[in-house]
C-alpha cells in the first residue's frame, strides 16, 4: 500500500503543477475548455490525496512498522480509534491532512463556481493550485509520510502514541484547526484573483464571505476544543497558556474576525476596499506562519513537531505570499478607491473600523510575543521569551475596548447617529451596566479592577443584544401582526448574518465571564493527604478514602478516591489518577472534575504523587474554578450563532442573482 | 498487498487521472472562449452595486426607525438622500442600457 500512497502523492504534485500552469494560461487566453481541464485536475488531485490518506491509514491499522511514522507514533496495543487519529500525530501525516483539506476545498470551489465567477475562477485556481504545489512538494519530497525504515531498524512493535494524544479530542481538535487554517486559502485566492483581473467590485467578497465564516468558525471551535482538551488532559488546571502554537491559531482568527466586520462596511458603503484585501492576505499569511511555528521547531511548545527540514521551506513560502500580496495590492491601488467617505465617527462603520484596528493591534501584540524569542536568539544569541503577564496586559488593554465596541456597534445607525437617538438607545444598557457594577462590588468582586470592568461590560453587551432582539421582534410584530415566537423566528430568518452575529456576541460575553471569573477569583489548595485525612478548599472538604487501580488496553491507572462534601453536604467522590502507559512507559495525569450545573463552577482534582511506602498517602492539588464552564458553554453558543450566520439567505441569493444577471448576461 | 497488485492500483490511478483531466479536450462540443469584461460591463456592475447598496441602506434605515435607533427627523433626511442615490444609480443603468441598444441597432 505504501507504493500506492507514494505514487498517489506524486500524482497530486503533478496535477497541482499542471492545474497552476494551465489555470494561468486559461486566464490569459480565456480558454474555457482548458479551465474545465484545470477544474478536473483539482478534483482528481483531491481523489489522489484521499487515496494517499487511505493508504497511510491502512498501513497504520495493519501495523506496518516498516513505515517510519507508523513505527514512531503507534503500537500494537493502541486502541483502534487512536490508531486512526494517529495519522495526524506525526509531521508528515499532519501535512497530508493539510493537503487533503486544501485540495478538498479547491475541488469544492471549482464545483460551486462552475457557472459563475468565470473571469475570476482561473486565477482562483492558479492561487489555490500554487499553494497545493507547495504543500504537495513538501509531502512528496521533503517530509514524505511513506518513508521506510532500513530493514535492520524495523521494530517488532511501534513506540506508541504520546499519552496526551490518546484523548477523544484528538479526533476533533486538529482537523477543526486545520479546516480553519487551510480554508483561509479560499478568501486569499479570490482576493488575489480580483486584483489580477481588476474585478475589484463586490463579487469576490460575496464569494468568500461564507468561506471566511467557515474558517473562522472552525478555528474558533478548534481553539475551544483544544482548550478543553488541555484542561481535562494535561492536568495543570488551566486551559490556555499562551503557548506559541496556541497563539498561532488565535492570530488568523483575530484577522478573520476583523475581516468579517469590515466586509459589511464594503458591502454597504463601498469603503475599506484596500483594508479588506490587506485582511484576507494577513489572515492567510498568519495561517502559513502558524504552520511554520508548528512544524519548524523554532519555538518551544508542547504542540509543535520536532525540528525538521520543512521550516525553511515554509518560511520561504510565507515570504513569497507576503511579497505577492503586497505587490498585487500596490499594483491595483487605483481600483480600490472607496465609493464613500466616513461621514461621522459616531456611526456603525466607524465602530467597525475601531474594532478592526483593535483586533489587528491585539493580533500584532501577540505576534510580537511569539517572534520575540526567535528574534532575540537570532540577534543576541540569547533566547529571551515573553510570559503570560505580557499577553494578559495586551488582552486587557485591547480586549476591554473591544468588548465595549461589541456593545456599542449594534446600537449605532449606519452613516451617523444624532445625540438624541444615542441618548435614547443607550439609556437601558448604561443603566443596567451601572446597576450591575454596584451589585458586583457589593458581592465582593472588587478585588480585580480589570475583572470588574470586564464583567460590567458583559452586562452592557448582554443588554444591548437582548434589546436588539426585543426591539426587532416588536417591530416585526407591529409590521406583520405575528405572535412573538413567529416574529422572533422571522426576524432571525430575514437577517441571519446580523442576528447570528449577535448570538456570537453573547458567546463572547459567556467566554469573558468564564475567563474573568476562573482567572481572577479561583482558589487553589495543595497538600499531602494520609489515608483518612481531609483538606478544605473554598468550602469543599476532600477526604482520602483509599487507592484503587483500573486497567485498559495499553495502560494501568492508579487512582485515589476522594470523598467530597460542601458545607457538610456530601457531593459523592472524585477519583483523580496517575496513568502508566505500558507501551511508551510514560505517565500522565488523569484529573477528575466535579461541575456544578447551577454555577458551572468546577472542583478540579489532580493526583500529584502516591507514597511509595504503601501507606496509601497521596499528594493532591485541588482547584475551585468559578464559572469556568461558561467558556465551554460559550463554544456551543458560538457554534449556534455561526451556523445561523452561515445558513444561506434565499432573499440575498435572489438579489445577487438579479444584480449579476442584469449587469452580466453570461452569469445569468 | 502484493507488489503486482500495488503496481496495478497505482497504474489505474494514473490512467484514470489522465483520462479525467484530458476529457474536456476530447469533448465533441467545446465551449466558446470567455468574453472579456468591457468598460460598459464594469460601469453597469458598479451602478448595480450602488443601487443595491442604496436599497439595503433604505431597508436598514427603515428598520432602525422601527427599532428606535434613529429619530424620525434623521430617518426623513437619510431616506431622501438614499432615494436620490438609488435614483442616480438607476438612471445610470438606464443610460448604459440605451447606449447598448443603440450600439446593437
Amino acid at each position: 500500500m505504501s507504493t500506492v500512497g507514494t505514487v498517489a502523492l506524486y500524482v497530486v504534485f503533478a496535477l497541482a503543477v499542471y492545474a497552476t500552469g494551465a489555470a494561468v494560461l486559461a486566464g490569459r487566453r480565456r480558454d474555457r475548455r482548458l479551465m474545465q481541464s484545470v477544474s478536473n485536475a483539482l478534483v482528481a488531485a483531491f481523489v489522489a490525496v484521499v487515496v494517499a490518506v487511505a493508504a497511510l491509514e491502512y498501513a497504520i491499522v495493519s501495523h506496518d512498522f516498516s513505515i517510519a511514522v507508523v513505527a514512531d507514533h503507534t503500537s500494537r496495543q493502541l486502541p483502534l480509534p487512536y490508531l486512526i487519529t494517529s495519522l495526524w500525530a506525526s509531521q508528515p501525516g499532519s501535512l497530508l491532512l493539510w493537503l487533503t483539506v486544501l485540495l478538498g476545498s479547491s475541488a469544492l470551489v471549482m464545483y460551486q463556481n462552475r457557472h459563475r465567477n468565470r473571469e475570476l475562477l482561473p486565477w482562483v485556481a492558479a492561487v489555490m493550485g500554487g499553494t497545493a504545489v507547495f504543500f504537495s512538494a513538501m509531502a512528496a519530497f521533503v517530509s514524505p509520510p511513506f518513508a521506510k525504515l532500513p530493514a535492520a531498524q524495523i521494530p517488532a512493535n511501534g513506540f506508541g502514541l504520546d499519552p496526551s494524544l490518546q484523548n477523544p479530542y484528538m479526533a476533533a481538535h486538529p482537523p477543526s484547526l486545520y479546516l480553519g487554517y487551510v480554508t483561509l486559502t479560499v478568501p486569499f485566492a479570490f482576493g488575489m484573483a480580483a486584483l489580477i483581473t481588476g474585478r475589484t467590485d463586490a463579487r469576490w467578497l460575496l464569494s468568500v464571505r461564507r468561506w471566511t465564516l467557515i474558517s473562522w468558525t472552525a478555528l474558533g471551535v478548534g481553539m475551544l476544543l483544544g482548550a478543553h482538551w488541555a484542561y481535562v488532559e494535561i492536568g495543570w488546571g488551566g486551559y490556555w497558556a499562551w503557548d506559541p502554537v496556541e497563539s498561532a491559531a488565535l492570530m488568523p482568527w483575530l484577522a478573520a474576525t476583523a475581516f468579517l466586520h469590515s466586509v459589511m462596511v464594503q458591502e454597504k458603503k463601498g469603503m475599506l476596499k484596500v483594508w479588506n484585501m490587506v485582511l484576507v492576505s494577513t489572515a492567510f499569511a498568519l495561517a502559513i506562519f502558524g504552520d511554520f511555528l508548528t512544524r519548524s521547531g523554532v519555538v518551544n511548545s508542547v504542540h509543535s513537531f520536532v525540528q525538521s527540514a520543512i521550516g525553511p521551506w515554509l518560511l520561504g513560502f510565507l515570504a513569497a505570499v507576503i511579497a505577492f500580496s503586497v505587490a498585487m495590492i500596490l499594483w491595483r491601488l487605483p481600483l480600490l478607491r472607496a465609493d464613500h467617505k466616513l461621514e461621522s465617527v459616531v456611526s456603525r462603520e466607524a465602530t467597525f473600523l475601531f474594532n478592526n484596528l483593535l483586533l489587528l493591534a491585539l493580533c500584532f501584540a501577540i505576534c510580537w510575543g511569539v517572534v520575540f524569542p526567535i528574534l532575540s536568539e537570532a540577534v543576541r544569541g540569547i533566547r529571551s521569551s515573553v510570559s503570560t503577564p505580557y499577553y494578559n496586559f495586551f488582552l486587557v488593554m485591547f480586549g476591554i475596548p473591544l468588548l465595549l465596541l461589541t456593545g456599542i456597534g449594534p446600537l449605532i445607525a449606519w452613516r451617523r447617529a444624532s445625540t438624541r437617538s444615542l441618548a435614547r438607545t443607550f439609556r437601558w444598557p448604561i443603566t443596567s451596566a451601572a446597576a450591575g457594577t454596584v451589585l458586583l462590588w457589593l458581592a465582593g468582586l472588587g478585588s480585580s479592577w480589570a475583572g470588574m470592568t470586564a464583567l460590567s461590560l458583559c452586562i452592557f453587551v448582554t443588554t444591548t443584544v437582548l434589546l436588539e432582539f426585543a426591539r426587532g421582534t416588536s417591530a416585526r410584530m407591529a409590521l406583520t401582526g405575528a405572535p412573538p415566537p413567529r416574529a422572533l423566528f422571522d426576524l432571525i430568518g430575514r437577517n441571519r448574518r446580523r442576528y447570528g452575529g449577535y448570538i456570537v456576541h453573547l458567546a463572547v460575553v459567556l467566554l469573558v465571564i468564564g475567563i474573568v471569573a476562573s482567572g481572577s477569583y479561583a482558589s487553589v489548595g495543595e497538600r499531602h493527604l494520609a489515608r483518612g485525612q481531609s483538606m478544605v478548599v473554598d468550602g469543599y472538604r476532600l477526604t482520602n478514602t483509599g487507592l484503587f487501580q483500573t486497567r485498559e488496553q495499553n495502560s494501568v491507572t492508579s487512582h485515589v478516591r476522594l470523598a467530597v462534601s460542601h458545607d457538610g453536604k456530601s457531593m459523592g467522590t472524585l477519583d483523580p489518577g496517575l496513568r502508566l502507559f505500558t507501551d511508551t512507559q510514560q505517565v500522565s495525569n488523569e484529573v477528575d472534575i466535579h461541575t456544578s450545573l447551577l454555577t458551572l463552577t468546577d472542583l478540579y482534582t489532580i493526583l500529584q504523587g502516591i507514597d511509595t511506602n504503601g501507606s496509601g498517602g497521596v499528594s493532591v492539588k485541588v482547584l475551585v474554578n468559578p464559572m469556568i464552564g461558561m467558556i465551554w458553554l460559550a463554544g456551543g453558543v458560538f457554534l449556534l450563532g455561526a451556523l445561523i450566520a452561515l445558513w444561506p439567505d434565499p432573499r440575498e441569493v435572489r438579489m445577487l442573482a438579479r444584480r449579476y444577471a442584469g449587469a452580466l448576461a453570461r452569469e445569468a | 498487498m502484493s507488489t503486482a497488485l500495488a503496481a496495478i492500483a497505482a497504474a489505474a490511478l494514473v490512467i484514470g487521472v489522465v483520462v479525467f483531466v484530458a476529457w474536456p479536450f476530447v469533448s465533441p462540443d467545446p465551449p466558446p472562449p470567455e468574453e472579456a469584461l468591457s468598460e460598459t460591463d464594469r460601469r453597469r456592475l458598479a451602478a448595480a452595486e450602488r443601487r443595491d447598496e442604496a436599497y439595503m441602506a433604505l431597508r436598514d434605515v427603515e428598520f432602525d426607525l422601527r427599532t428606535g435607533k434613529i429619530t424620525d427627523e434623521d430617518y426623513q433626511r437619510e431616506r431622501a438622500r438614499l432615494r436620490s442615490e438609488a435614483a442616480a444609480a438607476l438612471r445610470e443603468l438606464d443610460d448604459l442600457k440605451s447606449k447598448q441598444e443603440i450600439k446593437e441597432d
